[in-house]
């Protein structure tokens, strides 16, 4: 479904993403793992347009990406959540939901409903500003308000940033649930066994560019990958 | 009493101004210096209409619709090379390009124009409300400004588009993620910021007159109505509008037109000392 060759990207002279291939199959969920500043959010950044690519092709369902701006890429069916979460504060709940699905309006209340179905909390707390939700509930509200869109792809940023374990399990119950109801999932990630309990493909990053690439079996049982590239989990 | 009147309709006239500045820092990350210039350019070209005996209302709105075109073409040529770039980088460079394009607008203006005004006048200048005698004028350009207020807040509380504004004042990134074009919300922000100083302007020229050096009086009253009321909140900026439109009729009125300079110039200074965040901010 998503192709990445060779992709190069950074910031004014640095290279932070130096030539990373990845491919992510429909209905499954990849996990991208590594350890901060191995370049897993500019990665993200590059594939949905905030960053543009110094080299290498995107190809969503074929199609290439290049030269596409970040609303653009999200009208292909690709939503990202920042680890930043980048929700509109003196919004409520129901405002930035609605916002989600600015660029597809139609459908909008049985998407309003399926995402409350998915997150009950954000029922409750609807007429609430977003700035005044608890990191759980925040990061609930960014992920519903991605799903706003019906993307095919989700592109999750580090979603447990922030969260107690306990909200962590939940989050990634919720999460299989989305991957069953056939949303496939990318998803950046420095929690491994949290990553690794969802995804079924992995990909471990070290300083921009790819260290493993395999089954999440095969990191599983390789104890050097998790102490060299993790610190272990 | 009539000052107070005149002194609302005042500050109305000034929130039309800052509005735009104010929207267009909060959107684009860009503090328009030739904001003032913009206004001016819709007032001439209104008054070069009425010189050429068309009816005031078409002059007032081409005149109007000339100030939003111009704050377009800015945005279209000008900014380009400031939007490439972020944050502090992005705004100085708009300071300097701005601040070029304030002195090139004035120029022309006082070289090719020096004598155009534009200077409405209506048919009875005063009127009894209540008992109390006002201008029809200061009626009439507050009743404008309502109107035009109560178009933007449709607009942005009605219209996709207009709440796409309000989210990339919000968070940029979340409205890019979101999958609203952010550079065609600025572009459109910034025409709407023009028509709106264009209807100030316009304004003016009922209130008293409107004349071709005026662009920087109007671009630093909108400044410090601005640092009053804070630069991200648009309720602060209608109300610092309101109360440094009453303060500025006066004193004016008692004790002058330069101290009230120096007095206005003193409540931004005190504000940024005590709330540099702004004395009304945190409306929301």
């Amino acid at each position: 479904m998503l192709e990445v060759q060779d992709l190069w990207a950074g910031y004014g002279d640095v290279a932070v993403v130096r030539g990373v291939s990845l491919r992510v199959a429909e209905g499954e969920a990849t996990a991208v793992l590594g350890p901060n500043g191995a370049g897993k959010t500019t990665l993200f950044r590059a594939l949905v347009g905030l960053v543009r690519p110094r080299r290498g092709s995107v190809r969503f369902e074929g199609r290439s990406l290049e030269g596409l701006r970040p609303h653009q890429v999200v009208r292909q069916g690709i939503a990202y959540v920042a680890a930043e979460r980048e929700l509109f504060p003196q919004l409520t709940v129901l405002e930035n939901l609605e916002l989600g699905a600015y660029a597809r309006p139609d459908g909008l209340r049985e998407r309003l409903a399926a995402v409350f179905d998915l997150f009950p909390r954000l029922a409750e707390r609807k007429s609430q500003r977003a700035g005044t939700l608890s990191g759980g509930e925040q990061q609930m509200l960014a992920i519903a308000r991605a799903l706003m869109g019906r993307p095919k792809l989700l592109l999750l940023d580090e979603p447990s940033t922030g969260l107690a374990p306990r909200l962590v399990a939940e989050l990634y119950r919720r999460l299989d649930l989305l991957r069953h109801q056939g949303v496939t999932i990318l998803l950046a990630e420095q929690q491994v066994g949290a990553a690794l309990s969802l995804c079924s493909r992995v990909y471990v990053l070290k300083n921009g560019s790819l260290a493993f690439e395999g089954d999440s079996s095969e990191l599983r049982g390789s104890s050097h990958l998790h102490s060299a590239y993790l610190g272990g989990s | 009493m009539g000052v107070i009147l005149d002194g609302l309709v005042l500050g109305l006239q000034l929130a039309l101004l800052s509005v735009g500045i104010v929207f267009v820092y909060g959107l684009g990350g860009v503090l328009n210096l030739a904001h003032g210039q913009v206004a001016v350019a819709g007032g001439l070209v209104a008054a070069l209409l009425v010189q050429a005996r068309q009816h005031p209302a078409v002059a007032g709105l081409v005149g109007v619709l000339a100030a939003g075109l111009l704050a377009l073409g800015m945005d279209r040529t000008l900014l380009q090379p400031a939007y490439r770039r972020r944050g502090e980088e992005r705004l100085l460079l708009a300071l300097i390009l701005t601040l070029g394009a304030s002195f090139a607008l004035d120029g022309f203006y006082t070289f090719r124009y020096p004598n155009l005004a534009l200077s409405l006048r209506l048919a009875k200048p005063s009127v009894e409300v209540l008992g109390i005698t006002v201008r029809t004028a200061s009626l009439a350009v507050g009743a404008l400004s309502l109107a035009t207020f109560g178009l933007l807040l449709a607009f942005l509380k009605g219209t996709r588009l207009g709440k796409a504004i309000r989210c990339v004042i919000q968070n940029e990134a979340g409205a890019w993620l979101c999958g609203v074009d952010v550079d065609r919300a600025r572009t459109v922000t910034l025409f709407l910021s023009g028509l709106l100083a264009g209807v100030a302007a316009v304004g003016q020229g009922f209130f008293s007159f409107l004349g071709p050096d005026m662009g920087p009086e109007f671009t630093i009253l909108s400044l410090i109505v601005a640092v009053v009321g804070g630069v991200r909140s648009l309720t602060g900026t209608f109300l610092a509008s309101l109360l440094l439109g009453v303060v500025n009729a006066a004193l004016s009125y008692w004790v002058g037109t330069y101290l009230t300079w120096i007095a206005l110039l003193a409540v931004a200074v005190a504000t940024l000392l005590v709330r540099p965040e702004g004395l009304l901010a945190y409306w929301p």
